[in-house]
């Protein structure tokens, strides 16, 4: 087990390198234009998340076509001089006749300090300006203003996160190679935290296995591997039940949420955490008060004021629980996301009926959705023969249309509501009568 | 061929056909299409069709309440200027401001339409830009450039509700028209035109319960006449109320009253319901909880003290704090002290 897996089971074949199909395309098809003898840009820069494949895709395409490939990261070298003894020389001298084919890979370019490796940029452009072999640059992040130039020569290459069902089945594999046996809410689980890195997902794999062949729900927990979703309650626990704004504060440090995400947790547990109307009034205004921090750190950049936003948002809810008696109340995913997730499809709906309104009505969409939707559906509702109509003027399909007439019931409703107010003037007149 | 013959004259095809032929809403079909069919504006229309008869055309913004026809002008006026091939020929076009706020719609759409030499001998085009309060203030500060750059190609009508919420530079481009909200007597008369139209009956209670209701907003009036002759070719005040009622649902006034119960979950669920799913912006959910504080059965300090609050709602939503939870913490702050 002393080889690290990500080696081991790096590919070995351009086929092999999982998910980002359409990068791994416009690689090989940049690759084939060099292989003409024509290259659409002399170099060749791909970019995006950690662990996600681009190193591998370079590898693999050199050990399957015969390449040489020369590799350098940023660990490897700063200045200009160095640039141009590494990357110029391998660069310059091609491609003699029955010499094997090379690949100059240029790793971690956005590594490369502005300051400290002097000169080391405009020696990449130089190597790419002259040179006669293919170069691939490797970055996370590619728009530092310090790479323009460097961009504008190449052919920018962007991988993605990948997808969790390739990464599940891809650690399958392994376990299967490897005689591990593990359930798949585990791999789920790998899956799920390494947020789309590969790289990651293997490396927490192969430490999984350390403990034996057998990989259970309870060896995650042996391990520290946290659910998230447990480590978000333990901390609603902690602001809630918190004595002091310093304990509250803390419970943000062990969680693995953004803080917007923890906000809506917390925003959505206080009505049952705090039944005390005039506790959930103070810690509503605390609620407040740090979204308003938030839109300020939002507008104006000003990360500094998360030391006030999140110790309102924690602390603020701790000291307003003065009159809720004390006992434990279960905690609840939030709402919110509950109801948007549900409404999704309704609201795409209106969404598209808004819009086709707005265009035929000379008016926003904003303003057909509310100012034309109920009448077009009270209309519609109640007459059948305008309802179809109405439809076609608006081009609606057979969901919008629908959707507007709402369910049978309501129809009827309407119908007697309209026809009842007889009655109750009448009766209105009789009592009138009788005052 | 014979078949299709055959079938094309088959009455119950026929039939079919016809009541799937398009129907209009009635705010389309009666829409104003000359200048001299709209209602009540007397002092606009006369100043247009001196501009008309010059053809020295101006900048212009029409501001008014809504449904007072300031959109239908702009139409009428480029008919009558252009004839009516005026939007087929590419001599108006219409953007709304709303629904593209941002700057790029100027740099990019107004730009693009403005800077292109119209075809024939008019000079320059029209465009007009609806709903031109909702732009942000760059997009207004970038659009008052665009007015000058081209106005030998293209001449702009903005339409506003709020001119105020127009910058001063833009207005002093502009000859501004203000149209005014209409009257109960304009509404009723234009009402019943449309019902003789349409061969309904309508009695005075009924247009009274609408103009109740919608004021001078035109759009709205007819609406709810269209909505309630669903009901039968009698349009009396009842039928009205049946309408009103159901479009007007009383949604925000059932926010505060889950609220002044202690139901606060239920607030919270209606109000996201409001923002969410009907669409609702936190700008106009404010304006209507404004309103209905004033009718809220709780003492005058109180209403006073959430006047207040909901003032700084207000003002934390226009700095870009989330409508929900401002509007909750107002909530939950009615919830504690509307209780005894």
């Amino acid at each position: 087990m002393t080889v690290p897996w990500v080696e081991k089971y790096r590919p070995k074949r351009v086929s092999e390198v999982i998910g980002n199909k359409e990068a791994i395309e416009a690689f090989l098809n940049w690759m084939a234009s060099w292989e003409k003898g024509r290259p659409s840009k002399k170099a060749a820069f791909l970019y995006g998340p950690a662990g996600v494949g681009k190193t591998s895709l370079v590898i693999a395409y050199a050990t399957e076509k015969g390449y040489d490939l020369v590799e350098v990261n940023a660990s490897d070298w700063r200045t200009a001089e160095k640039v141009k003894a590494i990357v110029g020389s391998a660069c310059e001298f091609a491609t003699l006749d029955g010499m094997r084919k090379r690949i100059v890979l240029v790793d971690e370019v956005d590594g490369i300090a502005g300051q400290e490796d002097a000169g080391g940029i405009p020696a990449i452009r130089d190597a790419i300006e002259k040179t006669k072999v293919p170069i691939v640059l490797i970055a996370n992040d590619p728009w530092s203003p310090r790479l323009a130039t460097i961009r504008e020569m190449c052919e920018m290459i962007e991988f993605k996160h990948v997808p969790k069902n390739l990464i599940i089945s891809h650690l399958r594999k392994i376990c299967a190679l490897e005689g591990l046996e593990c359930g798949d809410d585990v791999l789920k689980a790998i899956a799920e935290r390494s947020n789309g890195d590969v790289r990651s997902a293997i490396n927490d794999l192969q430490a999984l296995a350390m403990a034996g062949p057998k990989i259970d729900g309870s060896t995650l927990a042996a391990l520290g591997y946290r659910d998230r979703v447990k480590e978000i309650f333990s901390a609603l626990v902690q602001v809630f039940h918190a004595k002091s704004i310093k304990d509250a504060w803390a419970s943000t440090e062990n969680i693995d949420v953004d803080i917007d995400t923890f906000f809506n947790w917390v925003l959505d547990n206080a009505p049952q955490q705090l039944t005390d109307p005039e506790d959930l009034e103070r810690a509503m205004d605390f609620l407040a008060k740090a979204d308003l921090y938030f839109a300020r750190i939002k507008r104006m950049q000003r990360w500094n004021l998360l030391r006030y936003a999140v110790p309102l948002m924690t602390g603020g809810i701790a000291l307003s629980k003065k009159k809720t008696p004390k006992s434990f109340v279960k905690f609840s995913f939030p709402q919110k996301i509950r109801m948007l997730q549900a409404t999704k499809h309704e609201r795409d709906l209106r969404n598209g009926l808004a819009s086709k309104i707005a265009s035929k009505c000379h008016m926003s969409s904003y303003k057909a959705n509310i100012e034309m939707l109920p009448f077009l559906s009270f209309i519609i509702k109640n007459d059948g023969n305008i309802a179809n109509g109405l439809a076609r003027f608006f081009e609606l399909s057979e969901s919008e249309l629908s959707y507007l007439s709402g369910k049978p019931e309501e129809v009827k409703e309407l119908k007697v509501e309209a026809a009842k107010p007889k009655r109750k003037s009448s009766t209105r007149q009789r009592s009138e009568a009788s005052a | 061929m014979q078949v299709i013959f055959i079938i094309l004259h088959d009455p119950n095809q026929a039939d079919c056909e016809l009541s799937t032929a398009s129907v209009l809403p009635w705010i389309e079909k009666y829409r104003p299409t000359t200048l001299d069919e709209i209602v009540n504006q007397h002092e606009v229309i006369s100043s247009l069709k001196n501009i008309l008869k010059t053809k020295a055309v101006p900048h212009m913004l029409f501001t008014g309440p809504p449904g007072t026809g300031k959109t239908a002008t702009a139409h009428a006026f480029a008919r009558d200027l252009y004839g009516d091939g005026y939007i087929k020929d590419g001599l108006f076009v219409e953007i709304n401001a709303s629904d593209e706020r941002g700057i790029a719609t100027i740099r990019e759409k107004v730009k693009m339409y403005a800077r292109s030499i119209p075809f024939g001998n008019v000079g320059f085009r029209i465009l007009l830009l609806d709903e031109s309060d909702q732009l942000t203030d760059d997009a207004q500060h970038a659009f008052r450039r665009v007015m000058e750059q081209f106005s030998s190609t293209c001449r702009f009508i903005l339409v506003a509700n709020y001119s105020n919420r127009i910058i001063e530079p833009i207005q002093s481009r502009c000859a501004i028209f203000r149209f005014k909200p209409l009257t109960k007597t304009d509404v009723a008369s234009h009402l019943k035109k449309i019902a003789k139209a349409e061969g309904l009956e309508i009695d005075d209670e009924a247009i009274d319960a609408i103009y109740d209701f919608a004021q001078g907003d035109m759009r709205k009036c007819i609406n709810i006449l269209q909505a309630a002759s669903t009901l039968g070719k009698k349009v009396d005040e009842k039928a009205v109320y049946t309408v009103i009622g159901y479009v007007s649902r009383g949604d925000v006034r059932r926010i505060l009253e889950y609220a002044m119960s202690g139901k606060f979950v239920e607030a919270r669920d209606a109000l996201r319901a409001i923002l969410y799913l009907q669409g609702i912006s936190g700008r106009d959910l404010v304006s209507a909880i404004y309103r209905e504080i004033f009718a809220l059965n709780i003492p005058e300090e109180l209403k006073v003290e959430l006047l207040d609050n909901l003032g700084e709602v207000d003002y934390r939503i226009a700095e870009g704090a989330s409508e929900e939870v401002q509007i909750m913490s107002f909530l939950a702050k009615l919830a504690a002290r509307s209780r005894r």
